[in-house]
Formats: C-alpha cells, structure tokens, sequence
C-alpha cells in the first residue's frame, strides 16, 4: 500500500512537471519560466526598454 | 479601444505600460533593447470610461523611417494596425530630439496625446517647458506625466483625455505628404525643414536655466567610469563586487537557511517513508526528485543576490557606460557596440540576449553576436559557478569574475575569427548610443527584476530540472535489462552506458568519469541540471550545508566524492561554460541567425571553444601545479591541434578574400 501511495506521488508530482511544460510551450514560451521569453505576434518579446 | 504607446527609446515607454496595465515587463535604463510589441489592458483604477482599452507598447522609435527591425514593428503598427489612439511619450529633458519623431506622428491624422514624461527629472535641472504653449503649436493635447511615480503621476488624466479625443481628426502642424518620398534629396531637405520647426518649437516652449554645453557631474563621473583605459579595470572591480557579495558573503548566508528548510524537508519525508517502502521509489522520491531539485533550489538566494545587484547596476545606468567601454573593442573585432547589449541581456537569460540580437542591421554583426552572446555566464550557469567556486576555490568570488571577463575575451576572440573567415576584416563599423542620465537606482525596480528571475528559477526547477534528476536517478538505478543495479555496481546502469563513451572524449580535458560526463550531457537541456545531475549521481544532497557538505567548511569532502583536481574542477566549468548553452538557447539562435550553416558553424564553433579552452586550463594547470602535463595529453593535443589548424586556414582563405574585395573596390 505504502508503495502504490508513493508511486501515485511521484506520478503526480511528474504529470504535474509535464502539464506545466506542455502549457507554457503552448503559450509559446520558449525556455520554461522565464519572464522575457514569451512569443509575441511574430517571434519572442523578450526585453523593453523604457 | 487601441491605444499605441510610442516614443524615442529610454523615454519611459515600458514603465509607464507598466504603471497603467499593472503588468511587470521589463525595463532597462537604456536604449534600444525593446524589440517587440506587448499588450496590455488599462487597470480599472485609470480607465473611468466605460470602454476597455488596450494599451500596445511599441520598441522606441527615433523616426517614422525604419532603420532597425525594432523601428519596423513601431512604424508598421502605427501605419497598419489603425489604433485609436497614439499616446506618445516625449522625454522632458531632451525635448527637441523627441519632437522630431512626434511631429511625424502628428502626421498620419491618429489622434494623438504627448506624454511629457520624465517632467520631475525637468524640475530638478531647472528646465521649465510650458505644456499650453506646446499643445497649441503641436494641435494636440500634452499630459505632464512620471511614469515612475505611485501617486502624482498624471496617468490618470492622460487616459481619461486619450479617451475624450477618440475619433477626432489629428491636425498637423507640419505637413510633408507632398514630398516624394523616393526622392532621398527631397526627404532630407524635408527632415531638414522638420528640425528647424521642432527648434523654432522648443525655443519657444522650453526655458533652461543651465546651458546644455556647461559640464555637468553627469560628464565627470562618466570621465572616469566610461575612461578608455580605466573603464574596464573599473568594471572588473564592479563585477568582483557583486560576485563577492552575491557569492561570497551574502548569498551563502541566506542559502545556509534555505538549505537547513530543504535538508528539513528532506528529513520529514525520509521518516514518513520509513523502511516499508521499495528502495527504488524511496530513491527517486528522496535523491531525484527532493534531493536533485533542492539542491539546485539552494542556490536560489546568490542567483537572487547577484540579480538585483545588477538590475541595480542596470537601473542606474552604469550598465550603459559598459556598453560604450566595450564598443572600442568590439568595433576592432568587426562588431557593432551594439553588440554589447545582448550580451549584458545574456547575463540574464541567453535566449532573451540572442533575441535582443534582431537590433543589429548588419548581418554578419547580428549573426555573429547570436553565436557569441552564450558565451556569457546566463543565470542557468550560477548554480554551476557557485557550486565550483565553493567546492575547490574556498567560495573565492574571483571565479565568478574570470568566468565572466573569460566568457567576454572568448567573445572578442570568436568575433575576430568569425570577420576573418567571413572575409570582412575590412568592413567599418559605427555605433552611436544614447547615454541615459545617471540615476539612484529603484530599489523596487530591482526588486521585481530579482524576484521574477527567482521566479523562473524555482519554475524550472520544478518542471525541467525535476524531471531530468527522476529520469537521471531512474536511469542510474536500472540496468538495461531492467533491473535494479546493486550498491556499488553503478558503472552497469544504463545512465553510465550512456555516458562513459562521452566521458572517454572528456580524459584530456580531466574529468573523464561517467558522472560527470552525464552531467555535462543534461547540462544541454538547462544549465542548472549539471547541479542537479552532479547531486543525483554522486547522492549528495546539497552542496550549501555547512555541517556535511559545505560550500565552504566541508567542502573536501564534496570534492574528493568527485574525484576531481581543483585544475580538472576549473576545465569542467569552463566546458560547461563555454560549450554551447541549452536547446533552447540554440533554437533561438536558429531563430535569429535563419541560416543553418551559421547555426552549425556557431554550435560546432562553441564546442571547440569549450573543449579548447578546457584542455589548455587542464593541461597546463596540472603542468604547473604537478610538473607533468595530464592524463590523455597526446590525443586531445592532436584533437586541439586539427581545431586550430583549420580555423586558421579558414580565417587565411578568409583573408584572401578581403584582400581580393579590397583590390576590387580601390
């Protein structure tokens, strides 16, 4: 029993990773995370001045 | 409802987007790094119409004629996408130049609303501009605005009036549509005319109490940081400063906490699992998972240290005066002074600083800064810094210095080589970059800089890192037949099949071990994992306790688990350095350079560098220090040898060809 809990832990935790990846990707981030490196309407925007 | 947000670069444009969306893009106190439009709705607070209203901030723009790519996407947006509204920032202390560009826009019939931004910066150097006197000659309305300020910033009046002059028609007061704009005589003798109406307009508008031609202490502090022989000693003390604090003294402090939380939770799990649960799942809960992560999460607090330090350094406008430091150095190598601002924006991230590259016209410039620009330590690399430098060099912020100004001579000598081969060792380069004024940098600023950096850091942890330590751990506890491999056996796990042919490549350079060859190897997919490997393989925890394992007490003990020379620890940085960045990094490149022979010549180019340089640090290292050269000199002095051999014939072939277009063209 005590396996199969820990098993369902890691599973999650790891599905959990995945979606998160899989999300930004869709969101056209191209390094999971960071602020900057978001896709705009034709490639990333990445930094602004001000 | 569109609103456009325009303006000369460093007039304000992203902080006063930020202020009236309420998002947190970046902003840097200097010129020219804004590349893309972002959009953003305008907070409810500023907004009292009823329509919403969407404000799109626009890269900085000097004229309606594109001369960047950067100036491109303003000019199209404003030209083709039909906003409502132009809401154009005009940066108070340098009127005349902003007008020039705004009395363009006045042009294309949007209604338009002058911003004066930056107005508080106009009061204290004693220049008063009379805002009714500017609005009646330019036919438009004109905000006093400070973009930075919280509370008297006058953004609420300039939203509500970019509202109230919703479909009416824009007047210009100066009309160049009769110019025949293939006519280039014809469009300067119009900019000609422009600039004299802008200066007829500013002399009537803008009373100075100080002559701009009197020295300010502006231009005797830049004598000596922007010095064309002090600048860079200068800066390499400013550098030494922020890795000693970040590296040295601060950041381990308040990693020490950090770390105990982490070793706590470590604990607690291990007791909740207890003795009943299979080995392998405790293993790749508590080592891959927990362990590779936490390990990689203890060097949040000197990654966050040393980025608001920066943003500090940024912010102030220091950052600037590095620029134009280096461009003496960078035009010697073929490349633009521009040049110089992806790389400081690679010091953060490389992807963003290789984006930053689409500002350099020129192509070779832009494809070479694309491929060079890694090679600046990003904030992936830290972790691995930090980790070496408290492991076998007693915390010693020198490391984190020489790997910086390592990493800037690797880039001067690549662009060296790179005009060489391209044959354009004769080409000219010319860079004029705007200074921003000195300023006390925002703490709050720097604030979010550094906890949106922390941000991405703890994300990727817990997404990429997370999974390659679970895959690492999974493939150092099996077999290839799929079972589990016994204590002490590890070199028939998959993980070490895998990794040891790579880490017979890796015997000249000193660290020729399947450990930290897989390390190396995950390296690619982020630079943090080479951390979160080296933890997940050797089954150390963390790298910052001071009771085991420490960064500085204990340290030994890290060390001789790895088995590695402090000279062999030096090369295995530099090759995790200075040999091509992550996969996404290199897709940007790919992005950037949209040419594949560039792409596979930039990445074969890094792995020579990385492999190069580790060698020669290795080698003569342990000559020094042992009096002997190491282990597999021959066959990676013949590897170096065939390397630098062909890049000299291609860089000779390289000249023949600018000496042959030289002849041509005399």
């Amino acid at each position: 029993m005590a396996n199969i809990i820990v098993m369902v832990i890691i599973l999650t935790i790891v599905v959990a990773a995945i979606a998160k990846i899989v999300i930004e990707k869709r969101k056209g981030v191209k390094c999971v995370g960071c602020p900057y490196s978001q896709t705009g309407d034709s490639n990333c925007s990445c930094n602004d001045s001000r | 409802m569109k609103v456009a947000l325009t303006g000369n670069p460093n007039s304000g444009k992203t902080t006063l987007f930020n202020a009236i969306t309420g998002k947190i893009e970046r902003v840097g106190n200097w010129a020219g790094v804004t590349i893309e439009k972002k959009e953003g709705k305008v907070k409810k607070s500023l907004n009292k119409g009823n329509t919403s209203i969407t404000a799109v901030d626009l890269p900085g723009a000097y004229s309606m004629s594109p001369f960047t790519s950067e100036e491109n996407v303003t000019s199209d947006f404003v030209k083709n996408e039909n906003p409502d509204i132009i809401i154009n920032i005009v940066d108070a202390t340098n009127l005349s130049r902003s007008l020039f560009f705004a009395t363009q826009l006045l042009e294309l019939g949007i209604p338009v609303v002058v911003a004066l931004n930056k107005s508080d910066l106009n009061k204290k150097k004693g220049i008063a501009i009379n805002v009714e006197a500017l609005s009646q000659r330019l036919g438009c309305s004109v905000v006093e605005t400070i973009s930075t300020d919280g509370n008297h910033n006058g953004l609420e009046e300039l939203i509500s009036t970019a509202i109230e002059i919703k479909g009416k028609r824009q007047k210009a007061p100066f009309d160049s549509s009769a110019v025949d704009m293939a006519d280039k005589s014809a469009i300067e003798a119009s900019d000609r005319k422009r600039f004299e109406f802008v200066k007829s307009i500013v002399s009537e508008v803008e009373n100075r109490k100080v002559s701009s031609n009197r020295q300010t202490k502006q231009d005797a502090i830049d004598r000596v940081l922007a010095h064309k022989w002090f600048g860079i000693p200068i800066f390499a003390v400013v550098m030494w400063a922020v890795f000693s604090i970040s590296q040295t003294h601060l950041g381990p402090l308040l990693a020490d906490t950090l770390v105990g939380w982490i070793d706590g939770f470590y604990g607690w799990a291990e007791g909740l699992l207890g003795e009943g649960v299979s080995p392998v799942l405790s293993s790749i809960l508590l080592d891959g998972i927990i362990g590779g992560v936490g390990a990689v999460i203890g060097f949040l607090p000197l990654i966050m240290v040393l980025f608001f330090l920066l943003a500090l350094l940024e912010d102030c406008g220091y950052m600037a005066r590095v620029a134009a430091v280096m461009d003496r150095f960078f035009k010697r190598v073929g490349l633009s002074g521009k040049s110089i601002i992806p790389i400081i924006i690679g010091t953060g991230c490389a992807i963003p600083g290789i984006m930053a590259t689409r500002t350099i016209k020129n192509e070779r410039q832009r494809r070479t800064t694309a491929m060079l620009t890694p090679f600046i330590p990003c904030g992936a690399k830290l972790p691995v810094i930090a980790l070496f430098a408290g492991v076998f060099f007693n915390d010693a912020a020198w490391v984190g210095t020489t790997m910086y100004f390592v990493g800037i001579a690797f880039i001067i000598l690549g662009a060296l080589i790179v005009v060489r081969i391209t044959g354009e060792k004769n080409a000219k380069s010319f860079f004029i970059m705007e200074l921003p004024e000195y300023r006390f940098p925002s703490i709050k600023r720097a604030t979010i800089s550094m906890f949106s950096r922390a941000k991405a850091f703890i994300i990727k942890a817990g997404t990429i890192i997370l999974l390659c330590n679970a895959v690492v751990q999974l493939m150092q506890t099996f077999n290839w037949q799929f079972q589990v491999v016994t204590e002490g056996a590890a070199d028939a796990s998959i993980l070490a099949s895998i990794a040891s042919p790579f880490a017979i490549l890796l015997i000249p350079l000193g660290f020729g071990v399947w450990q930290l060859a897989a390390a190396a190897i995950t390296g690619f997919i982020a630079k943090e994992n080479v951390v979160g490997t080296l933890a997940v393989v050797y089954s150390i925890t963390n790298f910052i306790n001071t009771e085991e394992l420490a960064l500085v007490e204990g340290a030994s003990d890290v060390a001789s688990v790895m088995g590695l020379s402090s000279v062999a620890a030096l090369a295995y940085l530099m090759f995790n350095l200075f040999t091509p960045p992550c996969f996404a990094a290199i897709g940007a490149m790919n992005s950037e350079m949209e040419n594949k022979k560039w792409l596979w010549s930039g990445i074969a180019f890094q792995f020579a560098t990385g492999y190069v340089a580790s060698f020669i640090t290795y080698q003569i290292g342990t000559l020094l220090t042992t009096g002997a050269f190491g282990s597999g000199f021959l066959p990676g002095f013949i590897v170096v040898a065939v390397i630098v051999v062909y890049v000299a014939y291609l860089m000779r072939r390289g000249d023949k060809r600018a000496t042959e277009k030289l002849a041509l063209s005399i």
